[in-house]
């Protein structure tokens, strides 16, 4: 907790058209202290989330992703989390903030679906009493008033039937439906920003089409800022607007998201592209990146991505094994910013993947 | 429905005379009570309903389809983890269809298995060591050399021999799936079933390990029959490709065959449901077919045609008579045409047949 704990939270100017910040995130730091030493999951991430936008935040597991969205919701125990930095949802700085102020954000302003519906749902509840409830918690307003929106939101989520559906159980629902009504559940009280963490992970591709799709139009419907969290770069490619790269807790890259997966111009999303399997179709061997992500709890010095990185021989002196590289644009490409000490990366990448 | 030596492409002088593996007509049903008002009813779960294919040494079979497809029980009933209730699996010439456990032995080293989730098949009271060498006790191998063995096939899977005694616990992801892959080729198998063997890993370590079985594929000429729900490692990896739906195979054939000209509209919309990383290159999105609602249930699957209620070309025909695996292309063509060309079986009343494509097709210029 830092020294801005008992700060009152400021109302700045509210986000209201589209392309306003609803999200700014400036250099977050989560660490979680542990009997073997500080596990760093988050350092010095910034990246601010606009209204009708899509921004993705791209990682493998143990990148810090999910981590960095779960402090906007303030949903670690203070207790057992070190968050430093700012997150201001709204102009509301969340950081050191009381739970009295996420209890009014949570939903109002900010809401989140998780990837496994199964766990995220109450199981002894009916779909609709969920619904309803996180709407009454919001709204003076009768239960005979929130159940019916609940039913509505149902509808908008393509539930069919949604009237009897409300009634029913999460086990009566399949992974997709399951999922449909978790969204109708994130979207019922109408927030500015919804978190969207793996949401189509545990579902199969035919549904995981109709998901996305679905999250795309309501985006339209309600203008609302969406953060895509996924490590599926073909669902980035898709559905998002602007992207974070991570890496073991830090962003690597960021900008356009079309934009940096067509010309990455960071080594580890050079290589994770370069990874996938339709990158090199009729080829019998996968360019890999070697080796496999370091832990949290002992960082490589100077860059983190450095022991596992083809292009380290190319930096002049140690830099790469020695100090950390700062956020700067990347030579050449207009709204590009990246973490790497590489003096040419575009012209580097590309060399590398002229030869290959 | 099974596949006809004549008709392989890739069929060498040798494995024509004799297939690695043939099912036919595999059926898993499992029965089970329900509660229907007051009383209890019986049931049947038909997970797998019918399915036949062969396979020869060295192939690659890959098996697709969305999760309750019945891609699981197909591999659990080819290794005899389970028992079929009908049809048959016959390995190398032998029917293995109804073999008691002791007799299964000499079949448990011929085919192996590797599994989706390398924090659960691996046991984790056990050393690297021990994991490796039971598999060489149970079959008497290297009998006096385990511990050499297990070096070779831990530097085999690009793991450091020195690790022998270290517990899993003390492996990344990527690391413990090398080491249950290490476990399926300790005991020198033919046949390796491998069950999701990359989705439980990280997109940077699954391009690791998916170079690693075709590296091994290729060395030790193994078959495989490749479990997946991601297309795009499917295609990478294997030579013919079997897309399952709700317990039975509706499009059978080459890899090329099946991704470039599928004719069966649930193969369609599978594959045009998969998002295209390409997008981002400025290459527009392909249309994408959205299907309606879920995978019926298996208890009491559609009659006719099971994709009908989800398909958009069905018709009375599809509710009243179940389209047959078989080749849709009115062959008027020379056998040796066909015979290049390469076995494509689908099962639909209504196939998209792509006559353009027919002719071969040049390897596609992708960006």
């Amino acid at each position: 907790m830092t020294a801005t704990a008992n700060a009152i939270p400021t109302q700045a100017a509210e986000a209201t058209s589209v392309g306003d910040v609803v999200l700014d995130v400036q250099d977050l730091s989560v660490a979680f202290p542990t009997e073997e030493g500080l596990v760093k999951a988050v350092s010095n991430l910034s990246y601010q989330a606009r209204l009708g936008r899509t921004l993705a935040i791209v990682g493998e597991s143990g990148s810090g992703k999910s981590v960095s969205s779960m402090a906007v919701l303030g949903l670690h125990n203070p207790k057992r989390t070190q968050i430093t930095g700012s997150i201001k949802l709204d102009g509301i700085e969340l950081v050191g903030a009381p739970q009295s102020t996420f209890q009014k954000i949570r939903s109002t302003k900010a809401a989140m679906v998780f990837q496994d519906p199964q766990s995220a749902l109450h199981p002894f509840h009916k779909i609709g009493k969920q619904i309803a409830e996180a709407y009454l918690a919001h709204n003076k307003v009768s239960k005979a008033v929130a159940e019916k929106r609940a039913i509505e939101m149902l509808d908008l989520v393509g539930i069919p039937n949604p009237k009897r559906r409300a009634l029913q159980f999460p086990h009566e629902f399949s992974g997709g439906m399951r999922q449909r009504a978790m969204i109708a559940l994130g979207l019922v009280n109408n927030p500015k920003l919804l978190i969207a963490d793996e949401p189509t992970t545990a579902l199969d591709v035919t549904v995981q089409a109709q998901i996305l799709d679905l999250v795309n139009d309501l985006q339209k419907e309600f203008g609302s800022a969406v953060i895509l969290i996924t490590h599926d770069l073909a669902v980035v490619a898709e559905t998002a607007d602007d992207i974070v790269v991570m890496y073991a807790g830090r962003g690597v890259e960021k900008g356009d998201a079309k934009e940096v997966l067509a010309q990455p111009s960071h080594p580890y999303t050079y290589g994770l592209l370069q990874s996938l399997p339709s990158h090199s179709e009729d080829l019998t061997e996968l360019k890999a990146i070697q080796g496999s992500p370091p832990s949290l709890l002992n960082l490589p010095p100077g860059c983190s991505f450095h022991p596992r990185c083809d292009f380290k021989s190319q930096v002049p002196g140690d830099a790469c094994w020695t100090e950390l590289p700062e956020w700067r644009p990347t030579p050449g490409l207009a709204n590009r910013q990246i973490r790497c000490h590489l003096t040419d990366p575009v012209g580097t990448l590309q060399e590398d993947e002229g030869v290959r | 429905m099974t596949a006809q030596p004549s008709t392989q492409t890739r069929a060498a002088a040798d494995s024509a005379a004799k297939p690695l593996l043939e099912v036919t007509d595999l059926q898993r049903y499992f029965p089970f009570r329900e509660v229907q008002g007051l009383r209890m009813v019986k049931a049947t779960v038909k997970a797998v309903d019918g399915i036949s294919f062969t396979l020869r040494q060295g192939q690659t079979l890959g098996l697709v389809g969305e999760s309750g497809c019945g891609k699981s029980t197909t591999s659990r009933l080819v290794t005899r983890l389970d028992e079929p209730t009908a049809g048959s699996v016959v390995f190398e010439g032998r029917d293995i269809t109804h073999l008691k456990e002791h007799q299964l032995r000499s079949i448990r080293r011929d085919v192996q298995m590797i599994f989706q989730d390398p924090y659960s098949s691996l046991n984790p009271r056990h050393t690297i060591g021990s994991i490796l060498s039971t598999p060489l006790k149970v079959h008497g191998l290297h009998k006096g050399k385990e511990k050499a063995r297990v070096q070779e096939l831990l530097e085999l899977v690009g793991l450091n021999p020195e690790h022998i005694n270290r517990y899993p616990s003390e492996f990344s992801g990527g690391q413990r799936q090398r080491i249950g892959i290490a476990r399926a080729l300790a005991v020198e198998p033919k046949l390796i079933i491998a069950d999701e063997p990359v989705s439980a890993l990280d997109v940077s370590i699954q391009a690791q390990v998916m170079n690693l079985l075709g590296k091994l594929r290729d060395e030790l000429d193994l078959a495989f029959i490749f479990v997946a729900h991601d297309l795009g490692v499917v295609r990478h990896f294997c030579d013919q490709v079997a897309v399952m739906y709700l317990g039975k195979i509706v499009e059978y054939g080459d890899k090329k065959k099946i991704y470039e000209a599928p004719e069966h509209p649930y193969t369609q919309a599978l594959l045009s449901a998969a998002p295209d990383i390409n997008v981002a290159r400025g290459i527009a999105p392909k249309e994408r077919i959205r299907l309606i609602g879920d995978v019926p249930s298996p208890i009491d699957p559609p009659s006719g045609c099971r994709f009908r209620t989800r398909c958009w070309k069905a018709q009375d025909i599809c509710a009243q008579q179940e389209p047959p695996l078989a080749t849709s292309v009115e062959d008027t063509t020379s056998v040796r045409a066909r015979r290049d060309r390469g076995l494509h079986l689908q099962a639909c009343h209504f196939p998209e047949v792509k006559t353009t494509l027919v002719a071969e097709v040049p390897a596609e210029p992708v960006a």
